[in-house]
């Protein structure tokens, strides 16, 4: 047992020193992330310039919070989808993913490996981008960090697991796996009002948003760091916010691990593992 | 009689890097063509013989226009390289890619409508054109599907329809059966034998010597960027006729192909493994004296026999004799 | 030409642009989600926006955002924004991306092997594109307005079309001055990525340039899509042309018409010419 251990993650140990690999391979790749978070934020600037002017004369730090803290959350729901969606699909196209189920190597870490550097660099990318907004916006709160951590692991536990189902929905669309990610990324975002409060969204959108864990993540992670000013959490009160979030964490990984198992077995009984 | 495809001195040098760790990569030049003089002379269908990167696709790659090369230049159809370009693409037709090549979301015949538009055919020439394809590749059950639900040998067959669009007197086809079986393979060649028949000049890559002496009435055999022989079949075979071809099939050490190697009265010999049986040929002067000295040394050094014997000479054995390799061997640089 | 099929003239120079045209609208109606996309993301986008605007400004969303822009119109001023910066991104991907997409799959090699200029080829593929987006904006625009409960036939819709119409051809130019450089660099994910977000910055999707520093704006205006972008909110919601007036405007963005292409072009010929020169266009 503890052999079999030592050997899946020296197995682990080297795809994801193999995706890291790869990533320096991609040196503009490295660049554009940093530009684009600086735009980002900049852009977010702009904008409660061109609506609340008067905020701007004081510290925008209230403001920029709702944005920046729903964004660095969101950089890693998109990565992994994506990480997912995208890292898989070209395993398929290129015809190596027929290759590693060839090894003896468990495929689960595979697909752990795919993310993990992954959530490395996001990680990174997003401090960078909280830095500049810090520079730009004046300091941002940073209020009860013990449980805006146990609410970021909760977060990311699940956003894994939902990844795992995407993999899973991945391996037997094939195509269209594609496009369903960017159809998921586009509606999440304003479903989950990552980057502005709830409050904003009209009552048909905010009944579907109560139906999604990730909307409890995002509030509850923002108004935690804010430090719970009047209005926030938005949703529901934090303590059942909590609930969900824990919830969230620790049966989606579950879900999503069982749902790619029976995704494998079904694309190798059809023998569609090495179709693209 | 004047050439139709004229190569004088052409040279091609690649740069590529050299990993040497995670961030550092060293620059190295790789000569794919050493300066090649060749004449291909109309009507005839001209082998390109040579191992895996030996440069016969960056020779046709050349003629093609696809690739500019370092140095020296060549004619086709009369239009030189870098000067008439448009005019070279309009005299060839070309198979090189394998099954990449084609939009694999249009159907057969949505392919080849748009690439007779640009070989800038005009409409009821192109129509008649590719009804006169599809009929002689017998591609009639599968032409109106999109080519991602085709098979490797349905992709090569259009393919090879896309190569004949526009009825060039000069076809280049690069390795052309490479993924066809045995049948469709067969059928193409006979279609190449047709073409040629009816006045086409061929230009025709292999790494299988059996479709060279086939198919080629002149053979060129190309190693490391150089021409190291050329000429007809025969003429070919000849350079090696005064000496003998032995092939000794078994289980056969390194020490005991090193042995062989150095045995008076061989000239060259090259081994190649399969799985558990190595093959080893052996050109030299005066077989049947050769045959006792050479059975010997291989018994003495550790060797079993499963199979021996002098044999009629191949255009392998012509290439084994001029470089000490097999075609087998991937000269590709690491 | 003499033993061959190929018969070179104008007509069938026009026969290969036509024919890349319909090759491109087969291609894309095969892939029916990706034109969905197309119609969703402009929205999204603008929503995201127009949310986060109300919640910051509550009441005075409207009037803040007048006091910046000279327009409280801030749906129609987001919703245009949005469109016009989709028409680059789609320049930016099926344009300047194009030539990288082509070489991933194998078929330009193909194309390569053609006697035809690619100069015929890359007019065929942009004018596909500016059909396709301008119709897409006309879709998403009135879509945009209905959700949003917007009046979409307001200001000077001519004048607009006229901006909108004759900004695509400098936009082109910068594509292909992109496309080259995604030729010779490989990375062209990361590098259309980096592109869509520098224009959308340099453009205002959403706020005016003059909200720049005189550095920042003096690049926003080298760039071509941030006439075009100015010109239609201009024309449709009097926020104000650069230079005062429509025409002075439109000759800038006229001047841009000719210059971008010819840059563009020279530098992806010469960009072509090295490629060829070493590693061929084959190699992805």
């Amino acid at each position: 047992m503890i052999q079999k251990l030592k050997l899946s993650s020296l197995a682990l140990g080297s795809m994801v020193k193999k995706e890291l690999i790869i990533m320096t391979r991609y040196p503009v790749n490295f660049l554009v992330s940093f530009v684009t978070s600086f735009i980002m934020v900049s852009m977010y600037i702009f904008v409660t310039l061109m609506f609340a002017p008067q905020r701007s004369e004081g510290s925008l730090a209230g403001v920029g919070g709702v944005g920046m803290f729903g964004f660095f959350l969101s950089t890693f729901f998109s990565s992994t989808l994506w990480e997912m969606a995208s890292g898989i699909r070209w395993e398929q196209y290129q015809g190596t993913l027929e290759c590693l189920y060839l090894t003896p190597a468990s495929k689960f870490s595979s697909l752990v490996s795919k993310v993990i550097p992954n959530f490395i660099w996001t990680g990174f990318n997003s401090l960078a981008m909280l830095l500049f907004a810090q520079a730009l916006f004046g300091r941002l709160p940073f209020h009860n960090l013990g449980v805006a951590a146990y609410i970021f692991t909760m977060t990311i536990a699940g956003i894994f697991g939902f990844g795992f189902a995407f993999a899973a929905f991945t391996l037997l669309v094939k195509e269209s796996a594609i496009l369903t990610a960017n159809f998921l990324q586009f509606s999440l975002y304003i479903l989950c009002a990552m980057f502005f409060p709830f409050s904003a969204l009209p009552t048909f959108l905010l009944r579907i948003s109560r139906l999604i864990p990730l909307s409890y993540c995002i509030d509850a992670f923002r108004s935690t760091l804010m430090g719970y000013p009047p209005g926030f959490p938005e949703l529901l009160p934090i303590e059942q916010e909590l609930i969900i979030i824990t919830a969230f964490g620790t049966v989606m990984p579950l879900l999503g691990y069982l749902l790619y198992k029976a995704a494998e077995r079904k694309v190798r009984i059809e023998g569609s593992l090495g179709e693209f | 009689m004047e050439p139709i495809i004229k190569i004088r001195d052409l040279r091609k040098t690649y740069f590529s890097k050299e990993r040497k760790g995670i961030f550092r990569a060293k620059k190295m030049a790789i000569e794919a063509l050493k300066g090649i003089n060749l004449d291909i002379y109309p009507g005839e269908i001209f082998g390109l013989l040579g191992p895996n990167g030996a440069g016969k696709t960056t020779l046709i790659k050349c003629l093609t226009t696809l690739l500019l090369p370092t140095g020296g230049t060549a004619w086709v159809n009369g239009y030189q390289l870098e000067k008439d370009e448009e005019m070279i693409r309009a005299s060839v037709g070309c198979m090189l890619m394998g099954e990449r090549g084609l939009y694999w979301k249009l159907t057969g015949r949505e392919n080849l409508d748009f690439f007779g538009s640009l070989y800038h055919i005009p409409p009821h020439l192109k129509r008649r054109r590719i009804d006169a394809l599809i009929e002689i590749l017998g591609l009639e059950d599968i032409v109106d599907r999109t080519v991602e639900t085709y098979s490797s040998g349905q992709k090569m067959k259009l393919v090879f329809a896309k190569a004949l669009i526009n009825d060039a007197p000069i076809l280049f086809l690069d390795e052309p059966t490479i993924t066809l079986d045995v049948p469709s393979a067969h059928e193409l060649r006979a279609i190449v034998k047709d073409l040629n028949r009816r006045g086409k000049t061929i230009l025709y890559t292999t790494h299988q010597m059996t479709e060279a002496e086939e198919l080629c009435h002149r053979v060129a055999i190309i190693d490391k960027g150089e021409i190291i022989a050329l000429g007809t079949v025969e003429e070919l075979k000849a350079t090696i006729n005064r000496e003998g071809v032995i092939k000794i099939e078994g289980v056969i050490p390194s020490e005991a192909y090193e042995a062989v190697r150095l045995l008076s009265g061989v000239k060259e010999a090259a081994l190649t493994k399969e799985k558990d049986l190595a093959k080893l040929i052996v050109v030299g002067s005066e077989p049947r004296t050769l045959l006792p000295s050479l059975i010997r040394t291989l018994f003495e050094n550790g060797a079993t026999i499963e199979y021996i014997s002098p044999a009629e000479v191949t255009l392998e054995d012509v290439f084994v004799a001029k470089t000490g390799r097999t075609l087998d061997i991937d000269t590709r640089i690491k | 030409m003499r033993g061959t099929l190929t018969q070179f003239g104008w007509k069938t120079s026009l026969q290969v642009i036509l024919s890349v045209i319909l090759a491109r609208l087969r291609l894309r109606s095969r892939y029916k989600g990706w034109l969905l996309l197309g119609l969703i993301i402009p929205i999204v986008m603008s929503a995201i926006i127009i949310f986060l605007g109300r919640a910051l400004g509550g009441p005075r969303a409207a009037e803040n955002f007048f006091l910046n822009t000279g327009t409280s119109n801030y749906v129609a001023y987001i919703i245009l924004g949005s469109n016009v910066f989709m028409i680059v991104s789609r320049a930016l991907w099926d344009f300047g991306f194009w030539l990288r997409r082509e070489q991933e799959t194998g078929t330009l090699e193909s194309l390569y092997l053609a006697p035809t200029s690619m100069m015929l080829i890359l007019t065929g593929v942009a004018i596909y594109n500016a059909l396709h987006s301008i119709v897409n904006f006309f879709i998403t625009f009135a879509l945009g307005c209905f959700l949003f409960r917007v009046n979409p036939l307001q200001g000077n819709i001519p004048i607009a079309l006229l901006f909108l119409s004759l900004g695509l051809v400098p936009l082109y130019g910068v594509s292909l001055l992109y496309g080259a450089m995604v030729f010779k660099l490989k990375e062209a994910h990361a590098l259309i990525r980096m592109a869509q977000w520098v224009a959308s910055f340099l453009m205002g999707i959403c706020y005016p340039i003059s909200v720049f520093p005189p550095f920042l704006r003096a690049v926003a205006l080298l760039f071509p899509p941030t006439w075009m972008s100015n010109g239609v909110r201009a024309s449709l919601l009097g926020v104000g042309f650069f230079f005062g007036t429509w025409y002075r405007d439109l000759a800038v963005l006229s001047a841009f018409c000719v210059i971008m292409p010819l840059v563009g072009y020279s530098v992806f010929l010469a960009t072509e010419r090295r490629i060829k020169r070493n590693e061929g266009v084959g190699m992805f």
